[in-house]
């Protein structure tokens, strides 16, 4: 019962805070500042474990791809199977879990601190609302990244399967052949459908962190506490997101 | 690092998304010197498009000219609209079809080569086509041929070996053997007299095995099994259909390979065919000669192996090599 | 001269009217814990009150009630005219607080601290704002600090900057946290100072939450005593000095008998 109270509480908690985020829109333009800084560290810096995580699961998409298929001849279709579930699946789940893992821990570490610290409070008491500089820049700045951050892991892992089917020696398949049999069974859409569902994924982690962070109690032990609850949380509901997300898009 | 800095970075980055989005965008829709501005489209309308779908290639003597831009149903028909590269023209005469390059699903608009005189297709205009058989109908043509197998071992199998009620040849032949075997060897002498004298005596051999009707049916029944091959050659099995029944047991055929009881009476036949052969080695007669003479034991023979291997094939390969064996064994 | 009753704002040439704060009934508890229990006092317009009590006696609690940041159980508290839980109160009268471990935005230098209220609220350009920032500064002494980081300063220095960010507020209230936790014997003197040298040139009202003795008599127009939730005493810092409640001398003239240790009174 209580466990259950607590979930609708962080529920409830998560969309005011979504609200609150929302009416401060318009002073968003005045914390550009802020905006920049939150891509910064939410984007650039989380682009070279994208990238090496991509394009070894692109890899290792076509590695297994090429091993089950050898025995019945569809290894030309390697190429279309790294392409989509890449595009579709792997690319945007996996800056999903980068994000919660990286950036998501990162939000709410700072924020719990914040709270711990009072700092939240002392903003409070200056009248400037937590949900407009704390909470808004950083989903501003997600949906800003995410999707170039989902784009940069399809086109890795693409390549890193084209590099596995070329060189290991029971594919060998050449990479015209690869990225044509790519191009044959995909559709833009295929590549639009992942980037909406990393967007999605990166929005929810992220203000999942934030309200998380906001809303640690207690003293400086608190603050691990949360942080692991925040990735925890984040994580179950990537996957559990993603479910409905693929279902609403398909 | 100072803001500047950083926002410029920032700001780089999302241009580099940009650019990577649109690049992705331009290979993905139809791509390069196939994309909407280039090239002309024509109209390709068929009974059924098959498994063909948007982005497939067109190609014509091979070699790929275009895509198939759009798929739509116009009437009574379905149209593939082809979105053809301005370097390529097609003469009036050619004609599409649709092919298919792989077993799963991999379809392509093939287009001839047409005459060299003829003028070419104007933009929007209609090519002709022609229906190709396909893997469906093909699996169909199939299964129609594994039902007549089916029929066909019935009858054969009832008539070696009885259908219950009455004893099948071969039971009657072992009776025959076994209880006469002291008599048949004193009577073999008399036998070889009585044949070479009734050699020309027409129709009295089969009198004296005593049942002329069976032995009339039996090579009917060979006859129909041959004409079922012979027929085979003209169409191919529908695996799917033969597999979903034999999988499920359902069917002769599935009985014979999945019931345990079935494949030992054909084992047992087979073995009581070799014991009579064996024992009217020595014969060398007329009996042998019932046998094998006129190639019925060896017809019967190799049509069994040649099942016998399908039904293995079946047993334990996928789908696409038990059609393979069954179509190896029949032709 | 500005009369008492008006805060003299030290950043702008208008002049605000210091506020009072009502606190009425007041109770508060965590679950089956009783913080607060019925308080009732009132902080007259300009004035330095000044709260005691041992620790864990609601003291924190009752700040935070007044600043709106915590929701009372019963009662009410009130500032000026309004309601304390109330957000727009916020709006309409300037408070400010000095918590009791500064909270600096650890991510911020001291200047952009400082600075942070202004430019949220747009209350000056980037040049007025240098200009108050600097004179809050100036006037705690801490002109060199201003490229630093809180977490480079020491606990005075980091309370001092605390004072100069409510400074820049130019409060109406200001709340003081235990200004002099944690500080050794001249720095809390310092501090002290600090907390009457503001009040006494800009009149704001202030509300000091402390168990320092020294700063309770020396600088405040009235003190209250809080203990296990309760207000039990209630007066100048002369009655202070001999004081009639036994329970009022024991916390604030605590004897240290060796022979006959508290700890060891507690166990008969």
């Amino acid at each position: 019962m209580k466990q259950i109270l607590s979930v609708l509480e962080g529920v409830g908690s998560t969309w005011l805070l979504l609200l609150r985020a929302a009416s401060y829109v318009g002073t968003l333009p005045r914390q550009r500042t802020r905006f920049f800084e939150q891509c910064y560290l939410i984007g650039y810096t989380t682009l070279p474990i994208v990238a090496i995580l991509s394009f070894f699961i692109g890899s290792v998409l076509a590695l297994q791809a090429g091993y089950s298929m050898q025995n019945f001849g569809a290894k030309q279709f390697i190429g279309s199977l790294v392409g989509l579930s890449m595009a579709r699946e792997l690319g945007p789940v996996m800056v999903a879990i980068l994000l919660a893992g990286r950036v998501g821990s990162a939000i709410t570490a700072e924020l719990a601190s914040m709270k711990v610290y009072q700092e939240v409070d002392a903003l409070v008491t200056m009248n400037i609302p937590p949900a407009r500089i704390l909470v808004l820049p950083r989903l501003a700045a997600v949906l800003a990244m995410v999707p170039v951050l989902a784009i940069i892991a399809d086109l890795v892992g693409w390549f890193g399967g084209a590099i596995v089917a070329k060189y290991v020696a029971f594919i060998s398949i050449e990479p015209e052949a690869y990225f044509t049999a790519l191009r044959r069974f995909m559709k833009f859409k295929d590549v639009m459908n992942g980037l909406i569902k990393a967007e999605c994924f990166g929005f929810v982690v992220t203000l999942v962190c934030c309200n998380i962070g906001l809303n640690t109690r207690g003293g400086p032990r608190e603050i691990g506490a949360a942080v692991t609850r925040a990735v925890v949380v984040s994580l179950i509901l990537i996957l559990v997101l993603d479910y409905f997300v693929t279902k609403v898009l398909m | 690092m100072n803001n500047a800095q950083q926002t410029i970075r920032v700001g780089l980055f999302f241009l580099l998304g940009l650019a990577l989005t649109w690049v992705t965008y331009e290979a993905l829709s139809g791509g390069g010197f196939f994309s909407k501005n280039k090239g002309y489209s024509i109209v390709a309308g068929f009974e059924s498009l098959k498994e063909l779908k948007e982005g497939d290639e067109v190609r014509m003597a091979g070699v790929k000219i275009g895509v198939v831009e759009k798929t739509r149903l116009a009437g009574r028909r379905a149209e593939a609209i082809l979105r053809i590269g301005k370097d390529f023209s097609i003469p009036r005469d050619a004609t599409a079809s649709i092919i298919m390059a792989g077993i799963i699903g991999t379809n392509y608009v093939g287009i001839d080569l047409g005459s060299a005189d003829a003028p070419p297709l104007a933009p929007g205009a209609e090519i002709r086509t022609k229906v190709t058989p396909d893997i469906n109908a093909i699996m169909t043509e199939l299964g129609n041929l594994g039902q007549r197998l089916e029929g066909a071992l019935g009858a054969f199998g009832n008539s070696m070996n009885g259908d219950g009620k009455n004893p099948g040849l071969f039971q009657k032949l072992d009776r025959l053997v076994t209880e006469n075997s002291t008599k048949v060897d004193t009577t073999l002498s008399n036998l070889q007299d009585i044949t070479t004298k009734l050699n020309r005596g027409e129709g009295t051999l089969g009198k004296l095995i005593n049942d002329p009707a069976l032995h009339d049916e039996l090579v009917a029944t060979v006859g129909e099994i041959r004409s079922a091959a012979t027929e085979a050659k003209s169409f191919v099995a529908d695996a799917q259909g033969i597999l979903a029944q034999v999988k499920s047991g359902k069917g002769p055929l599935g009985t014979l390979v999945y019931d345990e009881t079935t494949a030992s009476d054909l084992r047992a036949t087979v073995t009581n065919l070799r014991q009579v052969s064996d024992k009217l080695a020595k014969g060398e007669g007329t009996l042998g000669k019932l046998i094998n003479d006129d190639g019925l034991f060896n017809t019967a023979q190799s049509t069994l192996r040649k099942a016998d291997r399908a039904l293995d094939g079946l047993g334990d390969s996928g789908p696409l090599t038990a059609v393979g064996i069954v179509a190896n064994s029949l032709f | 001269m500005p009369g008492p009753s008006q805060t003299r704002n030290p950043f702008t040439e208008h002049e605000t009217p210091a506020v009072s704060v009502a606190i009425e009934g007041l109770s508060k508890s965590f679950g089956n814990r009783v913080v607060l229990d019925q308080v009732t006092f009132s902080v007259q317009p300009g004035e330095i009150f000044v709260l005691m009590g041992p620790s864990g006696s609601g003291k924190s609690v009752l700040l935070k009630h007044v600043i709106g940041l915590e929701q009372p159980s019963g009662g009410r508290v009130q500032v000026d005219q309004y309601d304390a839980t109330a957000e727009e109160t916020r709006e309409k009268v300037r408070m400010a607080i000095v918590f009791q471990a500064g909270a600096l935005f650890n991510s911020l230098t001291v200047y952009d601290n400082l600075a942070l209220y202004l430019r949220e609220h747009d209350l000056a350009s980037e040049d007025g704002i240098r200009e108050k920032v600097g004179r809050a500064l100036q006037i705690l002494s801490l002109e060199g600090a201003a490229e630093k980081y809180p977490s480079e300063l020491s606990g005075g220095m980091k309370k001092r900057v605390a004072i100069a960010r409510a400074l820049v507020m130019e409060p109406q209230l200001l709340l003081y946290d235990e200004p002099t936790s944690e500080l050794d014997p001249v720095m809390s003197a310092t501090i002290s100072e600090i907390i009457a040298l503001l009040k006494n040139e800009y009149h704001v009202t202030t509300l000091v939450v402390s168990h320092d003795r020294d700063l309770a008599l020396n600088i405040a127009d009235r003190v209250g005593i809080l203990m296990d939730g309760r207000l039990i005493f209630l007066g100048t810092p002369a009655d202070l000095r001999e004081p009639k409640d036994p329970r009022v001398a024991a916390f604030l003239y605590p004897q240290i008998d060796l022979q006959n240790p508290r700890y060891k009174q507690l166990e008969t």
